[in-house]
């Protein structure tokens, strides 16, 4: 037993990349001290999947159904930041009810989303009980998804230019009464997040990120606004259909773990809100417009809100039918920092809970980053990247 | 009831040995069933925990490496050997105990925190890191709660005047149920009880999100699969024992099924209620109510008496 004879070793834990806690590969070194924290680090990269690099070969049509399944959760916004960018490089003028279903779209996967959050968050902190009944919940939003768009995932109710389907009036009084079902369910689940006592012993005081620190850290999403950070992109730079139907900012000042399970139960109220107002007013008029299949050359940037955050695409065209370039970057990305600055001083049982407090979205943020400072650009070669991937899964 | 049987059958067939196994299965089902009903799931078939037991008895056992070999394969055996024993000097489905002497109420409760000690040592035997942090809580836990939970036990003990487990059963049978005068001692077994079993809330030595499988991630096939039939029948011999010193003793096999039926119902209730505890709380819980609760009735008792 040669470790006796060593100065003290530093005890790490390894959550990953094969770990209960996990439902996807990411690796993380947890220090510990006893049962205190000292250090974090995480590895991310092991479902790198080259979606980015793969959509170059594809038309700017074919693109969009491939970029959708960047993620299983949020496919739909994805697929609307694609499309918003496609139309904003070939010109054309979205008609309204098509971008008042996209909204529709949106906030039912968000509410889908953050139900789903719920009692992930939930079952990590040992509480399979509102785990079980919040995913019961969750279940009509994917039945009502399922009628609307024929898919429970990547529902792919996007085409360039607009949207695939109608809402009819059969669809819309589906709609109405699973939210009906669920508002006074959001309330119960609001109820206990703020009073079990258990729960609140896990989540009070627990990962306190304050606003100054999720700025320098460059949060997004519920992240951020738990924090008291006003960020939300359907409020800053309103897309699709957000003009016309404004949603309000949810915020909260503790920037804990409670504040992030309020954060994202209060928006289920908003989402709901505007599902309504959608449905009462969905404006008249066609559900598409043509787009030509090559685009004029020119590049475009564009946000949208994604349940976890901010979600940015880049999109090049060199005047051909494909993406000349594509880059995507997803809200969990932006949020890991925060993760890691937190944990330490924590004990070891509170570490999952503030991994699934951000909402992770473990294959959609697999991507290779390089931070460089500005005027310090420099271009990788294809043999480069080769290698450098070879090596990084050595 | 006051059934002779013979020493070698009660020790191996009924009520001991091969009745107390299958039983045993039967309880832990009709936790995890009704756990599922209150969560709004499905929940397991009868056959399951015997199926699963069946099966890890078949699997191949691995023994990792740095581990102690005899450590490793004795630990599960005395574990199981301590909960088979405790079983027979509780008045198991209604019989009076099969074996019973002056003062065995200590030595039950001591061989039910066997399996907790074993579980412990099971997790610090290996260098597996999950293991070691689940022995580290295990053992934890079990200096939090065994302490409460004996003082809770000796409340009926010293009403009856008795440290003889079926003493205190016959005077239980013949006066009102003790729980209704000793309330708080029935609150502090019953949260102990769950503390003993690792049942949620307190199942942070286990817990899944965070250890894995704490001190037993490290073991398959026979050696889980012993230890798991110990956790039932330690989960059957802790109600037994509870309904007989608090519900007002077992006469019949009847009142047996009843009284523990109704004690897993309340338990089953209390694990789907809670977010589960971290370690510190439950220490916390313990040693800042738990103890001073218990201690505060074994007081009133003795000074009322």
């Amino acid at each position: 037993m040669d470790t006796q004879q060593e100065p003290r070793k530093t005890f790490v834990v390894p959550i990953g990349p094969q770990h209960p806690a996990l439902k996807e590969p990411g690796h993380f070194e947890i220090t510990v001290d006893g049962e205190i924290v000292t250090a974090a680090t995480v590895r991310l990269g092991y479902v790198h999947r080259g979606i980015e690099k793969g959509v170059e070969g594809q038309n700017w049509a074919q693109a969009m159904y491939m970029l959708e399944r960047i993620c299983g959760i949020c496919s739909h916004v994805h697929a609307t930041a694609y499309a918003l960018g496609v139309e904003a490089l070939a010109g054309v003028q979205v008609p309204p009810r098509a971008q008042a279903i996209r909204v529709l779209v949106a906030e039912l996967e968000r509410v889908h989303s953050h139900l789903l959050w719920l009692g992930v968050a939930a079952h990590e902190g040992g509480f399979d009980t509102l785990f079980m009944y919040s995913w019961r919940d969750r279940e009509l939003i994917m039945d009502v998804l399922e009628g609307l768009t024929g898919n429970r995932v990547n529902y792919s109710c996007n085409v360039l230019g607009g949207v695939k389907f109608d809402v009819d009036q059969k669809q819309s009084d589906a709609i109405r009464s699973a939210i009906d079902f669920l508002e006074p369910r959001t309330h119960h689940y609001l109820k206990i997040v703020t009073t079990d006592e258990t729960l609140i012993g896990r989540t009070r005081n627990v990962g306190t990120l304050t606003a100054e620190e999720a700025e320098r850290l460059g949060a997004v999403g519920p992240t951020a606004r738990a924090s008291g950070v006003a960020r939300d992109i359907r409020v800053d730079s309103p897309y699709a259909g957000y003009p016309s139907f404004p949603v309000k900012t949810i915020t909260a000042a503790a920037g804990d773990l409670e504040a992030k399970f309020i954060v994202r139960l209060e928006e289920l109220f908003e989402s709901y809100r505007v599902i309504r107002e959608i449905l009462d007013n969905l404006p008249p008029g066609d559900l598409s417009v043509r787009v030509k299949p090559r685009l004029p050359a020119g590049e475009t940037v564009s946000r949208v809100e994604a349940p976890r955050g901010e979600l940015l695409y880049y999109l090049r065209s060199a005047g051909g039918p494909n993406p000349d370039r594509v880059k995507v970057r997803t809200p969990s990305l932006c949020n890991w920092g925060t993760v890691l600055a937190t944990a330490a001083g924590h004990k070891l049982a509170d570490v999952p809970m503030l991994i699934a407090g951000i909402d992770p979205c473990f294959s959609c943020n697999d991507r290779l980053v390089t931070i460089r400072r500005r005027g310090d650009a420099e271009t990788w070669t294809w043999a480069r990247l080769r290698q450098y991937g070879i090596e990084y899964y050595r | 009831m006051n059934i002779e049987l013979p020493p070698l059958v009660a020790l191996l067939l009924f009520p001991g040995g091969l009745f107390i196994l299958f039983s045993s299965t039967v309880y832990e089902w009709a936790d995890r069933k009704l756990v599922a009903q209150f969560q709004n799931r499905i929940g397991p078939r009868l056959i399951q925990p015997v199926a699963d037991v069946v099966k890890l008895l078949a699997k191949e056992e691995i023994v990792p490496d740095g581990v102690n070999p005899v450590l490793f394969h004795a630990l599960p055996v005395v574990a199981l050997v301590g909960t088979l024993t405790a079983a027979l000097y509780v008045p198991m489905a209604g019989l009076k105990p099969s074996y019973s002497f002056t003062g065995d109420l200590v030595v039950t409760l001591y061989l039910l925190s066997l399996m907790t000690l074993s579980m412990g040592l099971a997790g610090a035997n290996t260098i597996d890191r999950f293991s070691l942090i689940g022995a580290t809580r295990a053992l934890t836990q079990l200096f939090s709660y065994e302490a409460p939970f004996l003082l809770a036990l000796l409340g009926p003990a010293i009403i009856a005047g008795s440290w003889q487990i079926a003493e205190v059963d016959q005077f239980a049978r013949g006066h009102w149920w003790i729980v209704a005068t000793q309330p708080i001692g029935f609150v502090v077994a019953v949260v102990g009880l769950m503390g003993k079993l690792e049942l949620p809330p307190f199942d942070s030595p286990e817990a899944e999100t965070e250890i894995v499988a704490g001190p037993m991630t490290e073991y398959s096939g026979r050696g889980w699969a012993l230890f798991r039939i110990g956790r039932d029948i330690e989960l059957l011999v802790g109600l037994t024992l509870m309904a007989s010193f608090f519900l007002g003793g077992i006469a019949n096999p009847i009142e047996f099924l009843l009284k523990t039926g109704g004690l897993l119902l309340v338990t089953a209730g209390l694990q789907s209620l809670f977010c589960r505890l971290r370690i510190d709380q439950t220490v916390g819980l313990w040693w800042r109510i738990g103890i001073l609760l218990a201690v505060a009735q074994l007081f009133l008792l003795v000074f009322l008496r």
